[in-house]
């Protein structure tokens, strides 16, 4: 039992932080939270000219 | 990265974004509306088409007649080439059937026969091209002399604290269009970095769109000019987008193309590791 809460804990921890590497944008959150005065500005664009 | 236009707006308003790309008569309409943004700059001159299933029986702008066309939104210039063409064709604007569809998705509409034609801008004509299926009926240069489509809009509050950055932004895009204007290899060096770490498009399609030919989308000018902007602001009044009439000092703020009127190109040649 304590053997099956390891292995699922840690493959749990492995997908959190695949999932932080991969999909997450930690510029674009840290940028968010920053005062206004010290953000870079954010530019939105489509794929299409 | 967005994949429609009016997702970029409601980020803008909502000031999740502080700048953006969109197409010009949605950034008008804004500004008619009290939204305080204003348009800064051009993102490109030409670069849209209306295109017909390659083996289709749409010959000709009349054969769209009754038929239906997808555009990208109501405040596209995508849309009001449509309506220019109908009046040059002594046609009527209940002649086509207008439907909105996010710019993604139509060259798999026109593939599958859910539209008879779309107007849009690149790289989706390129698209429908070289995957077989589509044919590109017109350019809109045919109908609409200096089209512009796309236009760098900032929000107002950015451009009152921060106008130095929104200038740095505007001289970057004044370089980078004069970069790529200095030939086919400039255009193809920056279709492979594009496609690969901005639009995650093929660099194939992105080559194609930017050399076949090689001025189907144009970088230069790309300062606002009055005349252009009044054409857009006469056909979407006529068109019932816009109720009011607007200056163009309004939703137009020229200072920052001309502080980049001077600049130059990026000492960059294509395939050089760094850039000067």
């Amino acid at each position: 039992m304590r053997r099956t809460l390891i292995i699922t804990g840690l493959w749990i921890a492995a997908i959190t932080a695949a999932h932080m590497m991969l999909n997450v944008d930690w510029g674009v959150l840290i940028n968010d939270r920053l005062p206004v005065g010290r953000r870079k500005l954010n530019v939105a664009y489509i794929p299409v000219t | 990265m967005f994949q429609g236009f009016p997702e970029i707006k409601e980020a803008l308003m909502s000031n999740r974004m502080q700048a953006a790309f969109m197409v010009a008569p949605m950034a008008i309409a804004l500004r008619a509306q009290g939204v305080p943004v204003k348009i800064v700059y051009l993102g490109h001159r030409y670069g849209s088409a209306v295109v017909v299933r390659k083996n289709g029986p749409i010959r000709s702008f009349a054969d769209l007649r009754g038929r239906v066309v997808a555009i990208p939104s109501r405040f596209s210039d995508e849309r009001l080439i449509i309506f220019k063409a109908l009046a040059d064709n002594r046609m009527n604007p209940t002649d086509v059937k207008l439907v909105e569809m996010a710019p993604p998705d139509v060259a798999g509409a026109l593939a599958a026969g859910a539209i008879d034609a779309f107007s849009m801008g690149e790289p989706f004509p390129s698209q429908a091209e070289m995957g077989g299926y589509g044919r590109v009926l017109f350019h809109a240069r045919k109908y609409w002399p200096d089209y512009i489509s796309c236009v760098l809009v900032v929000r107002q509050d950015v451009i009152d604290s921060k106008p130095e950055a929104v200038q740095t932004l505007v001289d970057g895009i004044a370089r980078s269009g004069l970069w790529l204007e200095k030939g086919r290899a400039h255009r193809e060096h920056a279709a492979d970095f594009v496609g690969r770490y901005y639009y995650r498009q093929s660099p194939a399609l992105l080559r194609w769109a930017l050399t076949n030919p090689i001025d189907r989308v144009m970088y230069e000018p790309l300062s606002p000019r009055r005349k252009d902007f009044e054409l857009i602001t006469r056909l979407m009044r006529q068109t019932g987008v816009l109720d009011h009439d607007i200056a163009f000092e309004e939703y137009v703020d020229t200072r920052f193309a001309e502080g980049a009127r001077n600049e130059t190109s990026w000492k960059y040649e294509a395939g050089a590791g760094s850039s000067q």
